[in-house]
């Protein structure tokens, strides 16, 4: 064990507490070894697995060809030889900053140097779902063991809310010969930030796969005796089923650190993960970490933002300032194609598309007063690499025109 | 084995596809780093695994871009 002298007092060294399971704590235990922090490192996980990558869950995990060891981002005997200490099956319940301790859901207490606080999010729920027994949640690797169960061949499965994690769901459960119908409520998926061509074109391809899409429906309730049989719709016949997957987004985790002095909402930080409280860091879906492109703080619940947060979090302990971030980015596999998305297509101006959609294989770019700013990419890897490279070179020009004002 | 690979850094998260599919070619670092030579065919099925299209092949007899 190591120590320090504090006014004379030898005390003993708390090192670092990562709480959260998931990619941003892993990527910043793996990076404070590898920069050489010999301190203690504790990790505490919520769910019983030790940290492992989430995004096989809705694809090929799901489908059966990776088991729960492939997902695993380390094998078991990683944490012994790094000397990462790993609690398992533990979640934190609240945050004493003044006295740098962490209290657990069992009731224990962990006191810590710094606090990387990385909880991620939870999936947000339909309460006229509640109680239903064939109901699924995708967010972690009991939800997916579970999932995978429904998917047989000729199954009946209601897919509610057509984000990716949605559309990834349906394109799985295709391929094991499950009936698929997607509900969602807006006329077109991922508006927001795509627009509303790319949401469509999205569903086209649903339709082609053999996919019913119901768009602009809302679900208005369920009934079933146990388990759902039927979904009753905004519009349109009640929808048969023998299970329903919702995924209509998450929200960060951040509940336990009511009354911290943190924020609830998604928890502020510098672009080094720093919170308003000494020696407390946050990174991955629960941070709204601080944009130096637009200038204000954004979350971003993208696997490459957590694992580039985690590994800042931890360049900043060992003493180093780490790079600001790179441009948003993220991509998603169904039906054997690959989507791919970078930069910010929310302050787009216009929308151009550049190759042929109805064979998947095109490019749509945002841009904004007449600069790339975002991408969505087909298909095509190569004008990904090329786009990326533009889309910096926008963010790059304007930054360096501020300094110059 | 005339494949050469190289990684994009700062598009490079580090997902570690391409370490899984040739570990005599790729380590993990902060981001993934070429360490040797191996056969083209792992190398090209590497770089197309590469959610950020980070690793550009070219053929060193050549000199082509092969990917992306």
């Amino acid at each position: 064990m190591r120590h320090r002298k504090s006014k004379g007092v030898e005390m003993k060294e708390q090192g670092v507490v990562i709480v959260g399971g998931g990619l941003a704590s892993q990527r910043c235990a793996e990076t404070l070894r590898r920069r050489g922090y010999d301190g203690r490192i504790r990790l505490v996980c919520g769910e019983p697995e030790r940290p492992y990558d989430r995004p096989p869950l809705s694809k090929d995990h799901l489908a059966g060809e990776l088991s729960d060891d492939d997902v695993a981002f380390r094998p078991a005997g990683w944490y012994e030889d790094n000397d990462v200490e790993l609690i398992l099956g533990r979640q934190a319940a609240r945050l004493d900053a003044k006295r740098r301790r962490v209290e657990l859901d069992d009731g224990s207490e962990l006191f810590y140097d710094d606090l990387v606080i990385a909880t991620g999010a939870g999936a947000r729920r339909l309460p006229p779902l509640e109680g239903y027994t064939n109901v699924h949640y995708l967010r972690t690797l009991a939800d997916a063991r579970r999932l995978r169960e429904e998917l047989r061949e000729g199954a009946r499965l209601a897919v509610v809310g057509a984000g990716f994690i949605g559309q990834e769901v349906a394109s799985t459960a295709r391929a094991a010969g499950a009936e698929v119908t997607i509900v969602e409520a807006l006329p077109a998926p991922l508006t927001g930030v795509l627009g509303k061509e790319v949401g469509l074109w999205l569903m086209k391809m649903h339709d082609e796969e053999g996919v019913e899409v119901r768009l602009g429906t809302k679900l208005d309730g369920a009934r079933g005796n146990g388990a759902v049989e039927e979904l009753a719709l905004s519009k349109g016949d009640p929808l048969a089923c023998d299970a329903v997957v919702v995924g209509i987004g998450v929200a960060p985790a951040a509940g336990w650190l009511k009354g911290s002095g943190l924020e609830t909402d998604g928890v502020l930080t510098d672009h080094a993960g720093r919170t308003s409280l000494p020696g407390v860091w946050a990174a991955g879906d629960v941070a709204r970490s601080f944009d130096h492109r637009h200038g204000e703080h954004r979350r971003t619940e993208h696997w490459d933002a957590a694992a580039r947060q985690g590994m800042a979090v931890a360049r900043a302990i060992a003493g180093e300032e780490p790079d600001p971030h790179p441009l948003p980015s993220f991509w998603s596999d169904q039906y054997g194609l690959r989507i791919q998305y970078v930069g910010h297509a929310e302050g787009a101006d216009e929308v151009t598309v550049e190759g042929r959609p109805s064979e998947r294989d095109f490019a749509v770019v945002y841009t904004q007063e007449e600069q790339p700013v975002g991408a969505l990419v087909v298909g095509r890897p190569k004008d990904f690499a090329r786009l990326r490279k533009e889309i910096e070179h926008t963010y790059t020009q304007r930054t360096n025109g501020k300094e110059h004002k | 084995m005339s494949y050469i690979p190289t990684i994009d850094r700062s598009a490079c998260s580090a997902h570690g596809d391409c370490v899984d599919i040739a570990p005599e070619v790729f380590e993990l670092g902060d981001t993934a780093e070429v360490i040797g030579s191996g056969p083209d065919k792992k190398i090209l099925k590497a770089a197309k695994a590469c959610p950020a299209s980070a690793i550009e092949v070219v053929d060193s007899e050549t000199g082509e871009v092969v990917y992306p």
